[in-house]
């Protein structure tokens, strides 16, 4: 790089740095581009684009159910609700009525993945703040949740799982003994996490007052998920526009306070003690009957219409927008990515942060840049 | 919160704005349909008082008619000897029923979060030189948002402080969405 | 390995193979029911067992090491009388007899290091390995995988020798030698035993704490000279830090010169031996209060001296990528790497020669117990205590670190100063 592009409008006293594409810690091909003042960031600028693979373009060109294989590669390291929230779309354009047994293990699959993911970002944000332990601590217990996964659809993170009219496949009484097994093996490692990483003085240092995100703020810029919670506000979409039977669970929404990245943080760790009881509860009134709705044929071509559907995945508000036109596949896909509109804040946060809460402050986005850029 | 109440409101407010007839009627939400683009700016900063403030999605459709496969792939791929052919792609088959037109049909969803409603505004613009006004002085959400649908179906948001390229590379020529769109050979093409 | 890994079974009745993975919640339900586990257990008592062993013999034959150099110098003398007749210069060959005695303990010196480099990143990957219930290197080598940082070593000295086009050559070159330099010559009075020391220096503390400040030197010029901005800014935090958390490490050592009044680090380790009640080791930890806490000061300062996690901020792999390291490769790499080790094994040394007693045995009657050994012991009892925090801690942000430091670490050092003066007066 030359000394002219390093310190820009030739002023001596600032520096323009590139946070990636390739660092360790922009968690995928992600450049942020930095102008410093010492420590200071004076200016942020994300360029995202460098895993852009165009899945709407491409689903143009695909049948319905081809097109739930093209779900898994946007959010790969939480696929179940990608999977969910195009057949939600898909199954609203053709107005059917999926089989409650499906619909339950729907919930399982996703609460499960909202748990694998959580994980992954838990374990992550510790490394981007030095702490090397808790993240293969995480893996181990995510490193479970896939073995299911396997035992069940075969695949670890595409899965392919949810189709349109409901599931893949159904559960073996092996996989629920397996699943119990897991879940009490699980919940008595989220206070381990807590001993080991959330209360953790050094990391209360790094991560509360830092990267404050304001309610209307939060609201202003979009964000979903747990970073919207984090700042207070109470948007869930499995409560707000309840999918698949969420609304007959019992589990709370946690809800950050001051909307700093421990809070999006603890708001995660918080979360995966929901999806615990969700699980539980949902293998435990598992009803009886048919996991695939009658009458979805192998080419689906619904009628001429459009739908809108949305579901909280785990890392928000995933809205899938699908319009048909009668044919084999689909005319226009939309995805509402919450990583692509998370992200988008970034801009603005990051100006007057030191260079070290950059990591602090992307790593509790939770950004998967296989979503941000689709 | 009543939605009916609302769209009256809405609707003898901002004359332009109608709820939309069962065509366009995108499933299971309430959708109003805005007659000119000018209608827009006060319809969002209406709903925006009323509660409205989480901007969900922007988006497009371009209805000119299914896309052919031909042209918007990559050539030059060299065929392994022994493989099986490529199975052929879907013919685009032009629905009678559908209704294909000339123009954008654009989308924005809104939504307020502690009465949990959402309202969706449909906007149909004309697919030469289209351009809407921006939302970025209203949801600062508005702003990557348009820059992708600026990107992929080249509409142009009039106001936006920065309407740049967000996700396809520099080089790439038009607007992949389009459904008109060819494939400009570049560097990576053999 | 087979009963960790049981053998598939094919079921006819669900048309698959069965159990071939064992669910890692059985794996871990007890480990000392498995048998290889208790195995590795025996072999890690018969390790301790076989170097206390050696210890003990070793302990013995190095007496005749100090009756070798009496010799030599007994010969040398008598050598000095007589040749003068046939023409020698005079001095001459006492000189040569210091000369191969001081190469000599250069040679274990430097040796000391460089085996210390390589035990240390095995023994940290094993370690951190353990912590994270992984099990690190298995295979090079045979058992546990312990020629692995060897191969390492082989593999970095094959690696090609990359420079940044734009670096400044020369700096480039030089910086990693600026690093491990002082490293080395920072060992010359450290005691590896009672009175087991390469020089014997009257001030051996302050020369000890003054030629370890140089490396930093060596750390700005790899930042500077990487021409990579990330390494500038590492080479730069690392300059700070050094240099401040420098001032609190020297002054939780005052309390220690105080009790003792010397600076020789022999004269230091001989005032800890004995024992209060004929049992309780007379070490400087346990001087309350003033021991304990500048036990406390000096082993926070050294963390951050040593660039070792929470205060690793110079080389953050996560922020800024490896820091003033990014650009090196191979050997030069392994350079930094090796004095960051010494510089470990230094501190641990210093730990140990300070507050710990040295080569005193923690109970009398385990005096016999060569005090090489004791002292190794505890030095190495230091380095675990290091891997263990940098494998539990998170990291400090910069500024941060400084407040830390400049807010709390310098004004409870001058505190301990205090507070060794008041108890001086008892004393």
């Amino acid at each position: 790089m030359s000394k002219v592009d390093a310190f820009p409008g030739g002023k001596f006293d600032q520096l323009f740095v590139n946070l990636g594409p390739q660092h360790p810690s922009t968690h995928g091909v992600l450049r942020v581009g930095l102008t410093l003042e010492g420590e200071v960031i004076t200016k942020a600028e994300p360029d995202i684009g460098y895993l852009h693979r165009g899945t709407s373009k491409l689903a143009e060109a695909r049948g319905y159910h081809q097109c739930v294989a093209l779900t898994d590669r946007w959010d790969y390291v939480s696929a179940m609700p990608n999977n969910l929230a195009l057949c939600l779309a898909a199954e609203k354009l053709l107005g059917v009525e999926i089989p409650p047994r499906a619909q339950h293990l729907r919930v399982v699959m996703c609460e499960l993945n909202r748990i694998a993911s959580h994980l992954l970002f838990l374990g992550t944000y510790g490394i981007d703040l030095g702490a090397f332990t808790p993240f293969l601590h995480a893996f181990r217990e995510r490193e479970m949740i896939l073995d299911l996964y396997e035992m069940l659809c075969g695949a670890r993170l595409t899965y392919n799982y949810i189709r349109i009219g409901g599931v893949m496949a159904d559960i073996s009484p092996e996989w629920a003994s397996k699943t119990g097994e897991f879940l009490g093996f699980f919940k008595p490692r989220m206070k381990e996490y807590d001993d080991l990483l959330s209360f953790n003085p050094i990391f209360l240092a790094r991560t509360q007052g830092v990267g404050l995100i304001s309610k209307e703020a939060a609201v202003d810029w979009g964000l979903s998920g747990p970073n919207l919670r984090g700042s207070g506000v109470d948007y869930d979409v499995r409560k707000s526009d309840p999918y698949s039977g969420y609304d007959r669970f019992d589990f709370s929404v946690p809800l950050g306070k001051a909307g700093s990245c421990w809070d999006r943080y603890y708001c995660r760790a918080l979360e995966m003690r929901q999806s615990v009881r969700i699980v539980e509860a949902a293998l435990a009134g598992l009803p009886e009957g048919d996991i695939v709705a009658k009458g979805v044929a192998k080419t689906v071509k619904p009628p001429p219409g459009e739908a809108y559907a949305h579901v909280e995945a785990s890392r928000g508000d995933l809205g899938i927008y699908l319009v048909s036109d009668g044919g084999p596949s689909p005319y226009r896909l939309h995805v509402r990515a919450p990583s692509f509109v998370n992200l988008a804040i970034l801009q603005e946060m990051l100006v007057g942060c030191k260079v070290a809460d950059v990591v602090a402050i992307l790593g509790s986005i939770d950004i998967v840049l296989g979503e941000t850029d689709r | 919160m009543n939605i009916e109440s609302l769209v009256a409101d809405l609707a003898a407010k901002v004359p332009g704005v109608v709820l939309a007839a069962d065509p366009s009627y995108v499933k299971s939400y309430p959708t109003m349909r805005l007659s000119s683009a000018a209608y827009l700016l006060p319809a969002a900063s209406f709903l925006k008082e009323r509660g409205f403030d989480y901007l969900e999605i922007i988006t497009a459709v371009d209805w000119l008619g299914p896309v052919s496969p031909e042209g918007y792939t990559r050539g030059g791929r060299n065929p392994h000897p022994f493989s099986a052919p490529e199975a052929p792609a879907l013919v685009a088959v032009k629905n009678p029923a559908a209704a294909y037109k000339p123009a954008f049909d654009m989308l924005w969803c809104l939504a307020n979060i502690p009465a949990r409603a959402r309202l969706l505004l449909r906007l149909e613009i004309p697919r030469e030189d289209p351009a809407v006004p921006s939302l970025t002085g209203l949801f600062k959400a508005a702003d990557w948002q348009e820059r992708e649908v600026f990107d992929l179906l080249g509409v142009r948001f009039e106001g936006h402080p920065n309407l740049k390229k967000i996700l396809t590379p520099d080089f790439l020529q038009g607007h992949p969405l389009r459904k008109d769109y060819v494939h400009v050979k570049d560097r990576y093409d053999e | 390995m087979s009963e960790l890994y049981p053998k598939p079974v094919f079921s006819k009745k669900a048309g698959r193979l069965l159990k071939t993975r064992l669910w890692p919640t059985e794996r871990w339900a007890s480990p000392w029911s498995q048998p290889q586990y208790r195995r590795s257990a025996g072999m890690l008592a018969g390790i301790i067992f076989g170097i206390l062993l050696v210890g003990v013999v070793v302990g013995e034959l190095s007496k005749w090491g100090d009756l070798l150099y009496r010799l030599l110098l007994t010969g040398t003398a008598w050598l000095h009388q007589t040749l003068p007749a046939y023409g020698a210069p005079a001095g001459f060959l006492g000189d040569a007899a210091d000369i191969t005695w001081i190469s000599f303990k250069v040679i274990v010196i430097v040796a000391v290091i460089n085996l210390n480099g390589l035990w240390a990143v095995w023994w940290e990957r094993k370690l951190s390995a353990h912590m994270q219930s992984r099990l690190g290197p298995m295979y090079a080598g045979g058992f546990h995988g312990w020629a692995q940082t060897a191969l390492d070593a082989v593999k970095l000295l094959l690696k090609e020798d990359a420079r940044p086009a734009d670096a400044d050559g020369a700096v480039h070159r030089l910086a990693p030698v600026v690093v491990i330099v002082p490293a080395v010559l920072a060992f010359a009075p450290v005691l590896f035993g009672k009175e087991l020391a390469a020089a014997k220096l009257d001030v051996g503390a302050l020369y000890v704490l003054a030629v370890s400040g140089v490396s930093v030197i060596g750390i700005v010029m790899a930042g500077w000279a990487s021409n990579n901005k990330f390494s500038l800014l590492g080479g730069l935090r690392s300059a700070a830090q050094v240099v401040s958390y420098e001032i609190p490490r020297i002054f939780a050592v005052v309390p220690v010169l105080m009790f003792v009044g010397s600076l020789d680090l022999a004269v230091i380790d001989q005032a800890q031996q004995g024992y209060w009640w004929g049992f309780f080791p007379r070490w400087f930890v346990f001087w309350f209060p003033a021991g304990p806490l500048a036990f406390l000061l000096f082993l926070i300062a050294s963390l951050a001296e040593t660039n070792r996690v929470p205060f690793d901020i110079p080389e953050a792999e996560s922020e800024l990528v490896a820091g003033f390291m990014t650009e090196y490769s191979g050997m030069k790499w392994a350079l930094f790497f090796l004095a960051e080790y010494a510089y470990v094994l230094l501190a641990c040394f210093m730990l140990s020669v300070f507050f710990l007693g040295g080569g005193a045995a923690p109970l009398p009657f385990l005096a016999i117990v060569p005090s090489w050994i004791w002292m190794l012991a505890k030095a190495l009892a230091m380095m675990f205590l290091f891997m263990w925090l940098r494998w539990t801690l998170p990291r400090f942000r910069v500024d941060q670190l400084m407040d830390f430091n400049w807010k709390f670490l310098l004004p409870w050092s001058f505190a301990c100063v205090g507070l060794a003066g008041i108890m001086l007066l008892w004393i």
